[in-house]
């Protein structure tokens, strides 16, 4: 009985020894908005290479990385997928001035192929054979909210109503309309040019308001000089390409 | 507040308990009282929804009850309506969810049941179908009322699986906790605590509830 016990609390200690040997406060933490996953991870890549700083992003919903730094979450910096949220960060005296880093565009994305002849976005969604349109949450995720101006616009939010679905972000959009779940979906530029997104077609939505994606520096950062750096990196003419190819303005 | 993903929760609970009750009963007797070849590996599979992820069990559900899935285009052909994204589909994957909570109270009441109450059923000439509607389901009530009211909170409770296969859709599939979640994303923490609040004392109460039945299950009778 002992032998496990002991067994036991020699696994516990490995286990959570393993994790704490790199100094807090040394490595760049970066938490970034779920659809900037791909760029991103090229991005830190690219800054590690350069620079040598250990840098390590985290990805989730803007909501949900916003809820986590107003609660003391140890990040430097935020790359949010809205103005919104870091605007609100810095009224509150918890981040530096925002700074736009990336522009993201809403399209309309389909797997059926049937369905690629038409000729404008509105043609798509209005076919008669579009069972669900997927749109990300409009309150919380900034590409459903343009998605639904978009649809305002044209007059068409409301004639479509009961064939929408609302996925809990953008990237869950997409996820939908590739696995035909949903006939079609209103997601990102992005997604659209990915391997995945390259085996149905698009429609770019020109009366969505672009994606305005804005990121800044949290306050209670320890690594000042570093996270400079990288948000100087992030706007840098090389930087810029990686975003261009990922479809980010 | 908009109290309709609330009323949502509770209709979803209160059907999935109903159609599981029913469904799990028989599947429980043939599990205590039959023999068969294979029935420790049926029975761990039928568990095996307890110890998944239920985003892994919301992804295969996802699968399969698209329009072009197994079950999907099963349920399209017989009802003509598609099954993902609607009240019944997330009907169809509580149900798959919430089957082993609803199998082992059940399972519990019947091993409890003395064994020669059914032998002298089967020498009075009984067969097994009345055997089990006259002698197993009178003596397991408490069972049965014990595991309806665990199907129903854990329904009731429901998050990662109707998160993978609802699509929030209002007065359809947005029920108490996706608009929990949602209503914390977009920053409305007063909707959210409100829903919380009424969540905490109903699951609360029914856990109670469930005490008071196994344990007189215990020391009565």
């Amino acid at each position: 009985m002992y032998r496990y016990f002991s067994i036991i609390l020699a696994a516990f200690f490995i286990i959570t020894g393993s994790g704490g040997s790199a100094i807090a406060g040394e490595k760049l933490l970066v938490a970034v908005a779920a659809n900037f996953i791909l760029p991103s991870g090229e991005l830190t890549e690219m800054f590690q290479e350069k620079t040598g700083i250990p840098t390590e992003a985290t990805y989730s919903s803007t909501g949900k990385l916003y809820g986590q730094i107003i609660k003391g979450a140890p990040y430097d910096i935020f790359f949010a997928a809205d103005e919104k949220r870091p605007n609100l960060l810095n009224e509150q005296g918890l981040c530096d001035a925002p700074f736009v880093y990336a522009r993201g565009q809403v399209v309309v994305w389909t797997a059926n192929t049937a369905l690629c002849g038409a000729s404008t976005w509105q043609e798509v969604v209005k076919n008669p054979a579009v069972q669900k349109i997927a749109i990300a949450n409009t309150e919380s995720a900034p590409y459903g909210t343009a998605a639904m101006i978009a649809l305002q616009q044209v007059g068409l939010w409301d004639t479509l109503k009961d064939k929408y679905v609302f996925p809990q972000s953008v990237a869950q959009a997409f996820q939908y309309a590739e696995s035909k779940s949903s006939d079609v979906g209103f997601c990102a530029y992005s997604s659209a040019l990915s391997d995945k997104g390259k085996k149905g077609c698009f429609y770019t939505v020109s009366e969505a308001p672009p994606i305005v994606q804005a990121a800044c520096i949290l306050k209670r950062t320890g690594n000042r000089s570093a996270a400079e750096r990288f948000v100087a990196f992030v706007q840098s003419p090389e930087a810029q390409k990686i975003k261009e190819k990922y479809g980010y303005r | 507040m908009d109290l309709t993903p609330l009323w949502l929760s509770l209709k979803l609970a209160f059907m999935t308990t109903v159609i599981l009750v029913i469904m799990a009963a028989p599947l429980t007797y043939l599990l205590v009282y039959i023999r068969f070849a294979g029935k420790s590996f049926f029975e761990a599979l039928l568990t095996l929804p307890m110890v998944l992820p239920p985003t892994v069990l919301g992804f295969y559900l996802l699968l399969v009850m698209t329009p072009q899935g197994k079950i999907g285009r099963f349920w399209e052909a017989v009802t003509g309506s598609p099954l993902i994204f609607t009240f019944s589909g997330i009907v169809v994957a509580s149900l798959v969810y919430s089957l082993p909570f609803a199998i082992q109270p059940m399972k519990a009441a019947f091993e409890k049941i003395d064994r020669r109450l059914l032998e002298s059923a089967y020498v009075l000439g009984l067969s097994p179908m009345s055997a089990f509607f006259k002698v197993v389901i009178p003596n397991a009530v408490n069972g049965l009322t014990a595991s309806a009211i665990l199907v129903f909170i854990h329904t009731l409770g429901e998050f990662g699986v109707i998160l993978m296969v609802g699509g929030s859709i209002p007065g359809e599939t947005k029920v108490a906790s996706i608009a929990i979640y949602e209503a914390v994303e977009a920053l409305r923490y007063r909707d959210a605590a409100m829903m919380c609040l009424i969540l905490v004392p109903v699951s609360y109460l029914f856990l109670l509830l469930i005490n008071r039945l196994t344990k007189r299950q215990i020391y009565g009778a």
